[in-house]
């Protein structure tokens, strides 16, 4: 397993370099800087201009590439001149929110799914199946952000149940946190538990007809246990495969929702970025992200061992 | 109204003579009630809390509770003093004598002294946003610790509405911070917050300071300036770039104050007792910049047809959901510098007949017109695609190009590549016609392509002592700019505030003001 883990890392040796790479081209092709941005929406070209050589944004792209990548080797992000703060140190401060949002997204995810799936396997063909698969399309087809929307409007603003927006730091209030958090990580799940009810209600049809399956059933287990311990431990290769891939995408989705929540998180800090273009921030998100998704493909590497057996022999 | 009064010994009395049509404003209702975390929503975060060196209104929504300046403006945009007790201008125009008040305290405890003064100045004159305006100082003098002066090498009659406008405020900080970059000083100010915590993508916290020293020589609240007091014990300035969840949280009571309301949400609301829609008239000029160097828009006859072929009426309805006015001047009406509406309305009045002449005196065959607008700000989208369909309809060949703001600007600032570009001009005609008429001048002009005309009236307005000739410049500027269709100035665009009801004697402005208002 750890064979495994330091074959990944050193594949992600090249992904981030060439992540660094599209990113900083990205620099040098995508028009605007951060000038503009610091001057304000009404600033004269002058005006502009003029911050633009304050602030050392006008050096030659050599030079900017040199330096950043020196920092690079010695750790150090760069620094956003509009945050007025290290990018590693900026990201490091959200990176708990934008995490926590989209794990909490893809536990409410698992934890609808996953039943749903197993149930719908249970009840093939029958109105639960039927409800359960429906339920979860539309889930799937209702973009995130509307959903959030709408959320807002219903439980924060109608009922008065949640808050609308904003952020209490799980370590200052574990229960304001918990009531923050709730109806973005659910406008997140919304759109992954489609999809892994329906991996797992897929892969449970295919375990379900198998010996080992027959055998528990004629041992006398109840149905219920038969899907719960036997059914999902054969079948949870699959499901974590989409799990992984759904940790991707409700990443991706946090960064929509950050915005329509304001939550402090990296995907709020890298849209905002984007828009001033301020470039340390955004090569270092982009950086993270990539990260990210090498760390998650590994996770799930580990877990697949971990679930199945004979994938640890193999190994 | 009482308080400091400009001194001129000679020349012309006062540099803004009228105020700005501002709605009337409830004021002096009686003792306010101390407490309390007042909540602000504002969409945009602001890009750097160093007041000096930015335009963005995001940014002065906050810095302008913590700090001042010399002078700044009143409730209808006059300059006024605020950490002077007044200016002495000499009769040539050359010598500003500043008498500081006395009792002035930074919120570090240090008494605000001259030196705090020139050294902001010289600051500023460095890396302020709108630092040109220093150019024509050639000394800054600290005879003592109660005066301070500014020396021009040349007269520049505009002094002191230059630094009393609030667009990149000219701020007095304490010396010590003056020395450091840009976002690097500590961010310690006059007025009546001070500054607690700034976390990016989340919020800005101040407390009310409570070594204050209310400016005696007025009354009331007025304008920037005017005898601020603070009720709230601190004010929290969220950053929420969704406008349904501002709105949202404003109906919760999560939310006080917001900095601005769309048209639709406030008609929505109108029957919610617990909110108040506090509406502005004018907020911002919206305009059609054309690009007079390169491809059509270089040829002025192409400019004129574009000029007859738009409604503007149509544009400015669509684009501000009705909250708009008419007018054609480039200045408010009611200023000081307002150039009137003579001879304005054959230019204004939508004529495609007249626009179909032009085309072909232009000898227009159908080439493309280049129309760049950002989707960061919908007023600037909406009159871009409506100004695009209505010059189609007038047999032109636009292509629409919709970019991000940061995008926009970089493109409108090459001299070729576009055509035309809608901006809504916020603070600068809140100013005066400086930056207004400045904005056409210079060698990196909006249009692109310097204009002698243009150039001699920005001239003008630097250098003429007497009113009635700095009028006379903008009313030239003005000719030229509907004569040569440079740009269009569409109309006015209104603002509405809002607030839940039981904030009280709030009145809206440039900014929210948090002082002089407090909770029920």
């Amino acid at each position: 397993m750890l064979r495994l883990a330091g074959v990944r890392l050193l594949v992600a040796v090249p992904v981030l370099l060439v992540v660094s790479l599209v990113s900083f081209g990205l620099t040098l092709l995508v028009p605007g800087d951060m000038a503009a941005s610091l001057a304000g929406s009404t600033a004269s070209a002058s005006e502009v201009a003029h911050i633009r050589t304050e602030l050392g944004l006008d050096r030659p792209p050599l030079e900017r590439m040199a330096a950043w990548y020196g920092g690079l080797l010695r750790g150090d992000l760069g620094r956003s001149v509009l945050l007025n703060e290290g990018v590693g140190q900026a990201i490091v401060e959200r990176l708990p929110v934008t995490l926590s949002l989209a794990g909490l997204g893809l536990g409410f995810a698992c934890l609808i799914g996953v039943p749903t799936g197993l149930l719908a396997a249970a009840k093939v063909r029958r109105w639960p199946d039927q409800a359960a698969m429906g339920a979860s399309l539309v889930g799937l087809s209702l973009p995130d952000f509307w959903l959030g929307l709408l959320l807002v409007w219903i439980v924060g603003v109608k009922l008065h149940w949640l808050p609308t927006g904003g952020f209490v730091p799980l370590t200052q209030d574990p229960l304001g946190w918990a009531r923050c958090m709730i109806l973005p990580a659910g406008a997140l799940a919304a759109t992954q538990v489609g999809p892994i009810a329906r991996m797992t209600r897929s892969a449970a049809l295919e375990v379900v007809a198998s010996d080992f399956i027959r055998t528990a059933r004629a041992k006398g287990l109840a149905e219920p246990r038969v899907f719960a311990r036997h059914v999902l431990a054969a079948a949870l290769v699959p499901v974590l495969t989409v799990a992984g891939i759904g940790f991707g995408v409700t990443l991706s989705g946090a960064l929509v929702i950050e915005q329509v929540f304001s939550l402090p998180g990296v995907g709020r800090l890298v849209i905002g970025a984007v828009l001033a273009r301020d470039w340390p921030v955004i090569q270092g998100g982009l950086l993270l992200t990539a990260f990210v998704f090498v760390a998650v493909n590994l996770l799930v590497d580990v877990l697949y061992l971990w679930a199945d057996p004979r994938l640890r022999e193999q190994s | 109204m009482t308080g400091p009064s400009i001194r001129r010994r000679s020349v012309t009395t006062g540099l803004l003579a009228a105020a700005l049509p501002l709605p009337a404003i409830a004021q002096g209702t009686g003792a306010g009630k101390r407490g309390g975390d007042v909540i602000v929503a504002q969409q945009a975060q602001p890009p750097t809390l160093d007041a000096q060196t930015t335009t963005a209104q995001a940014s002065r929504n906050i810095t302008l509770h913590i700090y001042e300046s010399l002078y700044t403006r009143d409730e209808g945009a006059n300059p006024k003093a605020e950490l002077a007790e007044g200016v002495d201008i000499a009769a040539d125009g050359l010598t500003y004598r500043f008498t500081l008040r006395g009792g002035v305290k930074f919120h570090n405890g240090k008494t605000l002294t001259s030196a705090d003064v020139k050294a902001s100045m010289q600051r500023y004159a460095k890396i302020g946003g709108s630092g040109d305006v220093l150019k024509p100082v050639a000394a800054y003098e600290t005879p003592d610790a109660k005066t301070f002066v500014m020396k021009l090498a040349s007269v520049f009659p505009g002094m002191i509405d230059a630094i009393s406008s609030p667009r990149a405020p000219f701020v007095i900080m304490p010396e010590e911070e003056c020395g450091k970059p840009l976002g690097q000083p500590a961010i310690i100010g006059t007025g009546p917050f001070s500054f607690v915590e700034y976390k990016p993508d989340s919020h800005a916290k101040l407390v009310r300071f409570d070594g204050y020293a209310p400016n005696t020589a007025y009354t009331k609240r007025d304008g920037f300036t005017g005898r601020k007091t603070a009720y709230f014990d601190s004010v929290t300035f969220r950053f929420m770039p969704e406008g349904g969840a501002r709105t949202a949280g404003l109906q919760t009571g999560e939310i006080h104050v917001l900095e601005s309301l769309d048209v639709a949400a406030a008609k929505r609301l109108e029957s919610d007792k617990n909110i108040v829609a506090h509406a502005m008239m004018p907020w911002a000029f919206m305009t059609l910049m054309m690009n007079t160097n390169w491809g059509l828009t270089a040829n002025v006859d192409f400019r004129r047809a574009v000029q007859s072929a738009l409604d503007l009426e149509e544009i400015m309805g669509l684009a501000t959901d009705g909250l708009y006015r008419m007018d054609p001047a480039w200045q408010y009406p009611g200023t000081g510098y307002y150039p009137g509406i003579d001879g304005l309305d054959a230019y204004t009045r939508q004529d495609q007949a007249r626009a179909k002449t032009y085309l072909q005196t232009a000898g227009y065959k159908g080439e493309e017109m280049v129309i760049v607008a950002d989707n960061s700000f919908k007023p600037h989208l909406d009159a871009g695609t409506i100004a695009s369909q209505q010059l189609r309809a007038a047999g032109i060949n636009v292509k629409l190009n919709v970019m991000d703001w940061p995008t926009v600007m970089s493109t409108r600032s090459k001299p070729e590549g576009w055509n035309l570009w809608p901006l809504m001009m916020g603070i600068e005609p809140y100013e005066g016609p400086y930056n207004v008429v400045g904005f056409f001048g210079g060698k990196q002009t909006v249009q692109i392509k310097q204009d002698p005309v243009i150039e001699q009236c920005i001239a003008d307005l630097a250098s003429k002592l007497k009113l009635e000739d700095r009028v006379a410049a903008v009313k030239a500027f003005q000719a030229r700019l509907y004569d040569q269709a440079i740009a269009v100035k569409v109309g006015d665009v209104g603002i509405i505030q809002a607030t839940r009801a039981s904030v009280v004697n709030y009145a809206p402005y440039r900014i929210p003001r948090m002082w002089d208002c407090w909770f029920a």
